[in-house]
């Protein structure tokens, strides 16, 4: 009996390390899985002819001619709208005044809701705002924006809670010169808009027009490079010279534990600290720009990723077989010459490891650039500016996108999409760091 | 290889340059965290000249920008508190056991491949936990009053749970690697004597294998303190950022607001800000930050050398 009972304890065991691993990779594809997915969808999506229209109009891009066959058809379609609105707009003013106040308000939302979907009407005032210049350019927003001029949306309130319900307009205008927008809407919705599988691969590299509506997110790309690439040029040569100290120089003594307590120290340093150091120090301090900048952003990120550069090229350097170092100390080569020929070449794939880690954990950080470098709305800095400008970066425009932006909910495809190409870059990075390792451990098997 | 006296004297000199410049360039690695502390403590200061002490550790009025203004932090430190606490509570368990089954119960290839995935998890950058939380996670707690049981008021999705939860994940890798190498080093001979006696595997990791490598897992659960307790941009989207103890305090479904995400929200006017007692006061808050990981890593080095020194003498 007793032994039964330590043998389901045993078993017990085993199965909750079983699930907590699997909880672990269980949440890592919950994580993983709608970023991609949905983060694909900016990149490969269904593309309205509004999307080649301002593909045309913003960046020069397609086949102008077929694009004006294209417009031209489906401003045929589109006619029945834009003349039953203007019809119901004469009608509007014969009303009787009672009827006419009922009905203004619906007829205001219908007519900003067709320019919201189909872009201003030919012969409009043209808008100040670009993102008023096109209609609905992703085919999925644009049925979204379709039923709400199709419906009306109206809260029921209970005991049970809030519940969304939505009241289809077209009864409403019944009868008037209105009706055929609902009925054309439902009907031909596709042709005014022509959806087509558009693949926009230049999400990646684009500018972002009118904060995010439209383009891509190029400057957020190029601001994250210029980052993390800056933070390694100032963080690896000097973590290579400190590990190179530690490991072949140092004498072990008090002097030298607390450099290595301190280096520890740093490791654990919260990330939004370094950011406030950042501030007070590079900018307020040094002042090595008039304010946020890559070059303070950078330097910021090079300390944060400081002692990971420095661990692992202390593992690397420690790994090297203590053969090699006497082989060339015994050939006559000074410590220095040994170093530099015989060990940091043998180290090397080891620190590039650590190298690329750190250049993922770089580029992944938003609280040490929120103060340092990052800014909301820019455009791409150029190489010659990064001493001085601040810079839009991935990791900070996600956050800014999804929580500050004006309007949140309509630009979660650029969103999924920044997320995405930030993991893909970050596990990328990481990826290269785990066949390196693996081809170091092969080489040091064999 | 004779050296004539002035070619052994060059190279003696070289050398000792040599070493002076690494040495010189260590330093300036090394003491970064000094001037960490010096300038955090030096714009943290005229706080507490200002304004004082009391008024910050001990009130819970938090309205920096009315006139005058009013700094109590005692409800953005309990905010901290509280998120840190469940998010460890959450992951040390998981933790341990996830730690125990990849160094004692997997076979070898399997924990080859485990191995890339904790990585991974650790390497997903913050602010996509944060989007996560915010697109995912908080939609799924929003509605959470039908598949949580009992009745529970739901005000907002983003919440003291939800941002624990996610910290929770976040802080997991940390301490399953951690304590993963801690195991590994009590080292064979242990296990096998115990199985020798008739244990079985878990009576061998609970009463031999966890007591002979419990300081480095103490290491870990206070380096997953640290990595909760420092996490930025996850509190911010997902805490609800509201100045309040919640109330019971340990309702985790209202909002509350961390020192991390104050000090991240507010210094968004820095430029404008600088010199200001606002200004000053999320340095207070950094320097509270920086003592507190200061604590933490002090302890986890004593604990080590304690242990070592143990093996040493035992």
């Amino acid at each position: 009996m007793r032994l039964k009972l330590r043998k389901l304890l045993d078993r017990a065991l085993t199965t909750c390390g079983y699930l907590a691993i699997g909880g672990m990779a269980l949440f890592l594809l919950w994580v993983l899985v709608p970023v991609f997915t949905k983060g694909f969808g900016a990149y490969v999506f269904r593309g309205t002819v509004e999307h080649r229209r301002m593909m045309v109009g913003e960046f020069g891009r397609g086949d102008l001619d077929r694009l004006r066959a294209e417009l031209a058809e489906v401003l045929r379609v589109r006619e029945t709208v834009y003349q039953a609105v203007a019809a119901f707009e004469r009608e509007l003013d014969a009303m009787p005044a009672a009827r006419r106040k009922a009905l203004k308000p619906a007829f205001r939302e219908v007519r900003e809701g067709v320019s919201v979907l189909l872009g201003p009407e030919p012969g409009a005032p043209m808008p100040a705002l670009t993102r008023r210049l096109y209609g609905q350019t992703r085919w999925e927003k644009a049925r979204e924006k379709a039923d709400d001029i199709l419906f009306e949306e109206t809260w029921v309130y209970s005991d049970a809670g809030s519940r969304r319900v939505l009241v289809p307009r077209a009864p409403q205008f019944e009868g008037t010169a209105l009706a055929p927008v609902f009925t054309s809407l439902e009907r031909d919705l596709a042709a005014m808009l022509r959806p087509r599988i558009t693949v926009y691969p230049r999400f990646l590299t684009d500018r972002s027009i009118d904060a995010h509506f439209f383009g891509g997110i190029g400057p957020e790309v190029l601001g994250t490079l210029y980052l993390s690439l800056g933070a390694l040029l100032v963080a690896v040569p000097l973590g290579i010279v400190a590990a190179v100290y530690f490991q072949e120089y140092a004498k072990e003594g008090p002097r030298v534990a607390f450099l290595r307590s301190c280096v520890n120290t740093l490791a654990g340093v919260p990330s939004v600290v370094f950011g406030l150091f950042g501030l007070a120090f590079f900018i307020n301090t040094l002042h090595v720009s008039p304010g946020k900048s890559v070059l303070a952003g950078a330097l910021t990120l090079a300390l944060l990723v400081l002692p990971t550069v420095i661990r692992a090229s202390e593992e690397a350097i420690a790994a090297v077989p203590r053969a090699y170092k006497e082989g060339a100390m015994a050939l006559g080569a000074g410590r220095f010459r040994t170093v530099a020929t015989v060990i940091l070449p043998a180290a090397l794939p080891g620190i590039l490891t650590g190298i690329v880690i750190s250049m993922g954990r770089a580029a992944g950080e938003t609280a040490p650039i929120i103060f340092t470098a990052a800014v909301s709305v820019g455009q791409m800095v150029k190489p010659s500016e990064v001493l001085s400008q601040p810079t839009p970066a991935l990791s900070w425009n996600l956050y800014n996108l999804c929580t500050e932006h004006e309007a949140v909910d309509e630009l979660r495809h650029v969103q999924f999409g920044m997320a995405a190409t930030l993991v893909l870059i970050v596990l990328a990075l990481n990826l290269a760091a785990i066949l390196l390792r693996a081809r170091i451990a092969r080489r040091l098997k064999g | 290889m004779l050296l004539s006296p002035g070619e052994r004297m060059r190279r003696r000199l070289a050398e000792l340059a040599g070493r002076g410049v690494l040495f010189g360039i260590t330093s300036v690695a090394a003491l970064a965290v000094l001037a960490i502390i010096f300038f955090i403590a030096r714009d943290a200061l005229p706080f507490f000249t200002q304004v004082g002490a009391r008024e910050f550790f001990l009130s819970t009025e938090w309205y920096p920008a009315h006139q005058p203004p009013r700094f109590g932090a005692a409800a953005i430190f309990a905010g901290s508190l509280l998120v840190t606490a469940t998010a460890v509570l959450l992951a040390v368990p998981l933790g341990l056991f996830a730690a125990l089954c990849m160094s004692d119960v997997l076979p070898f290839g399997v924990r080859q491949v485990l191995k890339p995935v904790i990585e991974m998890l650790a390497a997903i950058p913050s602010v996509v936990y944060g989007f996560f939380a915010l697109t995912v996670v908080a939609p799924l707690m929003q509605n959470g009053g039908s598949w949580l049981p009992g009745q529970f008021e739901i005000a907002s999705g983003v919440n003291a749970l939800t941002a624990s939860l996610i910290l929770g994940v976040m802080a997991l890798p940390t301490i399953v690697s951690v304590s993963e190498d801690a195991l590994q080093a009590a080292g064979r001979e242990l296990r096998e004597g115990s199985y020798a006696l008739g244990a079985t595997r878990a009576e061998t990791l609970f009463k031999v294998v966890i007591p002979a490598s419990v300081s480095g897992l103490f290491s870990a659960v206070l380096l997953g303190v640290m990595r909760a307790m420092g996490e930025t941009m996850v509190v911010w989207m997902a805490s609800g950022n509201a100045a309040q103890i919640p109330r019971p305090w340990y309702n985790l479904l209202q909002p509350v607001r961390t020192l991390t995400a104050t000090i991240a929200g507010d210094m968004g006017e820095a430029d404008q800000m600088t010199g200001s007692a606002h200004y000053h006061v999320l340095f207070a808050m950094g320097l509270c930050l920086l003592l507190v990981s200061f604590a933490c890593n002090l302890a986890g080095e004593w604990i080590v050398a304690r242990q070592r020194k143990r093996l040493r003498g035992g």
